[in-house]
């Protein structure tokens, strides 16, 4: 098979996987235009005029879900950035420095993103309410730290022990001093893994639902509790659902396409081959 | 002068101060301005003997979930707020997480709600606990309440005893529904059928209609697992057999008893036989989907689907449908449903809070009130759920609820006055496991998981240790 | 101060913050956790209460649906983990080797985690696997398949949440494999080639041994999301058919919060956090013991 001929069989593999894959939430994208009519009409139809009128409803109307976007953003951007501030230096020195009690704190580490939310609410929401943070900013980004941070920590770790060791050798070497070791050497060999780790941060803190609803109330209002507005007790608008959960997209594909630049192929210019772990 | 003159001077100054304002500040004034245009006349309200301003000044949360009932009333609470000076902060919880959140804030006492939209079922959990006020004393303080003028005798009696335990209130019901037979009219009149009035007739029609080739099944009843979806119906099929919950004389739960494997099996067999495959995991909404997409003959479900059938946004079936009331079970009794929100008071409150919390509940479940919410709303939704008898008695209310079908008030008012039984489910305190467990082992019987006695002998088993520990 | 101090100051100085902030906000809820397990404590009941020492755990050995919860837990996170391992490296390998439009592919591969899992649960329950109107069946009744209750079938129920799950979840793996793939020198292979080794055994001997620690950080997190999943399932079947797709963190859930038994739910939920400290440990020490 010539080169070309495989690129294209590439292509379309690629394409039908990829296409498959996306599509049920390319039919909730397409539902998120139709009327509540053509949403349950059978055959499904994919050909039918689309209305705007569920993305006014849901930006503009009575149960806008803009100030719940301002929401999310506040809590999850205030725990992305709080995250990977605290957690990279740290997964630097579980990954390559050597103290005292690295090897359990690291699987302490590990262990506290293991704790049930089942069994953490009622806590949460006693000692949240004894602090008088129920319904608060403060509070819940605290809360969102306990699952957020962990995980930080633990992607950033294996990102950092891809990084060869001889690399930051030679910056010590050199007189450099270890944090400018760490900031100028190896920070930018993880940039894909830093920039991965920050999607990941981000999103499951915008999706959090259980959290967000018990120790949450009218002030704090994430995008996941007020889609609920759609799903009444009498009827699930299918059609303001979908849009609300376009529009709950939206701030993290764009977080996404941002990111996603700096996932690209390594920068081994000059790097000393075979890699190394300590 | 009257508090009624006080407010139109006050009125009228700010009108006078709103126009001047205007020739300075131009286009920004003209939204104020609105806002204090009198439209909403409060006098129904002040000719009640209270002094609806006596906790002025107090902030109350209250919890509801997302329905167009609560839609509306909250849509409402600028009048409340002018009325008594009381600030109300509404909040809507997923209908999933609203008694877990309410509880969590009864339990750990944090007030952090003055009141919540309430399951009738868990009133006994709430009494046994004490996290709710007896409002036997409010409703006889004539300070907080005019009785002439609240007329609490006309809500529906039904709902009332619902609301109570061992015949004190402790919660006060603001909308509520029944279960009714709703029906395809033009179907049944093809094939001249009448609304069934028994168990077998209601098999007999199914069979006539059932057509699933051409995507037409006959029959659905809820068959999603929860203590409100299957557990819903299936009560009342119990009763009809003639079914009780508790063994003869005792407090002793008996969930397996041969009327309720009876109960059971007819509900299998004729979900089977005459639904959609689906309907193991439909709640009500699906089933009015699927009815207002013509693929239903009949359902047996609340009333207040109607306003989803008949919704010409999403319906096809505009104009076909009819109601009925149940149909009788072998034992000759025809048994609905009772559900309905009340609101009860959070006995965590400080006084004052409680006072301005009961004149909330008051305020919501005024016949005025009840009134602006259904026929003088000014948007599409009209309540059908109201909770005094008068309101559904009233002209205005059957014009409102004309484009329901054929037979709607009628059918839905005999069956809330008739084919009520306020132990339809049993009232105790261990209710929501109970619940729970039945609708598990239900579901199990219904998607041929287990047999009918073998799932209620588990759900026995598993509520007898409820009750022992 | 030789280098050795230094460093360890300098290590202590970065893994502090972190340290610090977990051990204040995770510690004290996880005492009461367990405190709470060793109580009767039935909301239902409030005349019920008092010490039960072990009684809550006791209780589990004779309880049917705990089990149940169990092998379901097992089952659920195993296919999980796997299939997401599986496809997402496939996908990864996939895209990498296309010179342009990788921007576009990733995009498409990452949108079933942005749906947020409630949305996903519903979506799923009532647009794509409701039999008759829903899209797999559709597809099924034109290929000649059939139709099938797919959420309401006990056995199907369990394979269609673990679709659900595997569907939303494999992008975290494609990604993250994809950026560490990303890294590794282009010629490393060139030897390789050289030697005329095949396709196939130049992924076996040279690409997955480097990628391990990769694969295996990304089994430890997905490990620990399936045995803690909880919205999409819950949204998609609440734990149902009967108790056909009811895992463990499930079971806690309606123990505590729909029984309110929560005594026994606290000791539920102990348990689970039991399990997956175990398994965790053991992937854990594999990881390290590799790296050593």
């Amino acid at each position: 098979m010539n080169r070309r001929g495989r690129t294209i069989a590439l292509y379309a593999l690629a394409g039908v996987l990829l296409s498959v894959w996306a599509f049920p939430v390319l039919w909730a994208l397409l539902t998120s235009f139709k009327t509540e009519r053509d949403v349950l009409a059978y055959p499904p139809v994919v050909v039918f005029t689309p209305t705007l009128a569920n993305y006014r409803e849901v930006l503009f109307g009575a149960s806008s879900i803009l100030p719940n976007l301002w929401s999310s953003l506040i809590v999850t951007g205030a725990t992305t950035v709080l995250s990977m501030l605290i957690a990279t230096p740290a997964a630097y020195a579980l990954a390559r420095l050597r103290y005292p009690g690295k090897r359990a704190s690291g699987f302490y580490v590990l262990a506290t993103q293991m704790l049930p939310p089942v069994g953490l609410i009622i806590p949460y929401y006693l000692a949240l309410q004894k602090v008088g943070a129920l319904d608060s900013y403060g509070g819940m980004i605290l809360i969102y730290l306990t699952f957020s941070l962990p995980f930080a920590m633990w992607l950033m770790v294996s990102y950092f022990e891809d990084v060869p060791f001889e690399m930051e050798e030679a910056a010590l070497l050199d007189r450099a001093g270890r944090w400018r070791a760490f900031w100028h050497v190896v920070l930018p060999q993880v940039r894909g893994g830093l920039a991965v780790t920050t999607i990941f941060v981000f999103l499951n803190a915008w999706n959090e639902f259980l959290f967000a609803v018990v120790l949450g109330g009218n002030r704090v209002r994430p995008v996941t509790v007020a889609m609920f507005n759609f799903i009444s007790v009498e009827q699930t608008q299918w059609a303001r659902l979908a849009a609300a959960a376009m529009v709950a997209m939206a701030p993290v594909i764009l977080i996404g396409l941002f990111a996603q630049r700096h996932i690209v192929k390594g920068l081994t210019v000059g790097a000393v081959k075979g890699g190394g772990r300590r | 002068m009257s508090d009624l003159e006080h407010s139109r001077r006050r009125n009228a100054l700010k009108h006078a101060a709103a126009l001047g304002a205007l020739a300075v500040a131009g286009p920004l004034a003209l939204p104020r301005a609105h806002a204090q245009a009198p439209a909403d006349d409060l006098a129904p309200y002040r000719a009640a003997k209270i002094n609806w301003r006596q906790a002025e000044g107090t902030e109350i949360s209250v919890a509801v979930i997302p329905a167009s009932y609560f839609d509306n009333l909250l849509s409402l609470l600028p009048q409340f707020e002018a009325l008594t000076g009381i600030k109300v902060r509404a909040e809507k919880v997923p209908p999933g997480q609203i008694r877990q959140k309410a509880m969590l804030d009864l339990s750990s006492k944090t007030a952090t709600y003055a009141t919540h939209a309430a399951d009738p079922m868990y009133y006994p959990l709430y009494v046994a606990n004490n996290w709710v006020e007896p409002l036997d004393k409010y409703l006889n303080d004539a300070t907080l309440t005019d009785r002439a003028w609240f007329a609490y005798d006309d809500i529906h009696k039904a709902w009332r005893d619902a609301d109570s335990i061992d015949g004190k209130p402790y919660g006060i019901p603001y909308d509520g529904e029944v279960t009714v037979q709703v029906y395809r009219k033009d179907l049944y009149d093809a094939k001249g059928l009448k609304p069934a009035d028994t168990y077998d007739q209601l098999l007999a029609n199914a069979k006539a209609l059932n057509d699933p080739a051409n995507r037409v099944h006959a029959l659905a009843l809820r068959g999603f697992a929860g203590a409100g979806q299957n557990m819903y119906i299936y009560p009342s099929l119990l009763r009809g057999f003639g079914g009780e919950w508790f063994a003869k004389g005792s407090k002793e739960l008996v969930v397996n008893s041969p009327e309720a494997v009876l109960a059971l099996d007819w509900y299998v067999s004729a979900l089977t036989q005459f639904a959609p495959p689906a309907v193991r995991n439909w709640n009500w909404p699906d089933i009015a989907d699927a009815f207002s997409q013509g693929t239903l003959a009949c359902y047996i479900d609340a009333h207040s689907s109607a306003a989803v059938i008949t919704n010409p946004e999403k319906s096809k079936v505009v104009g076909k449908v009819a109601y009925a009331r149940w149909p009788r079970g072998p034992n000759g009794k025809r048994v609905t449903s009772i559900w309905n929100w009340g609101f009860p008071i959070n006995a965590a409150l400080p006084d004052k809070a409680k006072r301005a919390t009961w004149l909330f509940i008051s305020w919501a479940a005024a016949a005025e009130t009840q009134a602006r919410t259904s026929w003088k709303f000014a948007g599409p939704a009209k309540r059908s759920g109201l909770n005094r008898v008068s309101s559904w008695k009233s002209g205005e209310f059957a014009q409102a609820m004309s484009g329901a079908g054929d037979n709607f008030i009628p059918a839905a008012l005999q069956s809330l006055e008739q084919d009520t039984d306020v132990e339809w489910r049993p009232r105790v305190p261990q209710w929501p496991a109970i619940g729970e467990a039945m609708a598990t082992s239900i579901q199990a019987a219904l998607v041929g998981q287990k047999k009918s006695k073998e799932a209620l002998d588990e759900a026995q088993a598993r509520i007898a240790q409820v009750m022992k520990s | 101060m030789n280098l050795e101090q230094q460093e360890r100051r300098f290590a202590l100085a970065l893994v502090g913050p972190a340290l610090l902030l977990l051990l204040l906000i995770t510690t004290a809820p996880l005492v009461y956790l367990l405190w709470t397990s060793l109580q009767r404590l039935d909301l239902g009941m409030p005349w019920v209460k008092g010490f039960a020492g072990l009684g809550n755990y006791a209780k589990m050995d004779g309880d049917p649906r705990f089990w149940n919860s169990l092998a379901l837990t097992g089952i659920y996170t195993a296919s999980t983990v796997v299939l997401q391992v599986l496809v997402g490296l496939s996908l990864a390998l996939l895209v990498l080797r296309i010179p342009k439009g990788q921007g576009v592919l990733r995009i498409a591969a990452i949108l079933p985690i942005v749906l947020a899992p409630v949305v996903v649960g519903l979506f799923w329950r009532t647009l794509v696997l409701s039999p008759e109107f829903g899209l797999v069946d559709l597809v099924t009744r034109s290929l000649g398949l059939g139709s099938h209750n797919w959420l309401g079938d006990p056995q199907l129920a369990l394979i269609s949440v673990i679709a659900i799950h595997t569907w939303q979840w494999t992008p975290f793996a494609f990604l993250v494999l994809l950026a560490t793939l990303a890294t590794l020198p282009p010629d490393l292979y060139e030897a390789a080639r050289l030697d005329r080794a095949s396709a196939w055994k130049r992924f076996i001997y040279i690409t997955l041994p480097l990628i391990r620690p990769a694969i295996v950080m990304v089994v430890i997190l997905r490990t620990m999301t399936a045995l803690s999943a909880f919205a999409a399932i819950f949204a998609a079947t609440g734990g149902g058919p009967g108790s056909a797709t009811e895992i463990l963190n499930l079971y806690a859930y309606r123990t505590s919060f729909t029984e309110l038994n929560l005594g026994y739910g606290a000791a539920l939920a102990t348990v689970l956090l039991a399990i997956t400290l175990a398994v965790s440990w053991l992937l854990f020490r594999r990881r390290t013991a590799r790296t050593a």
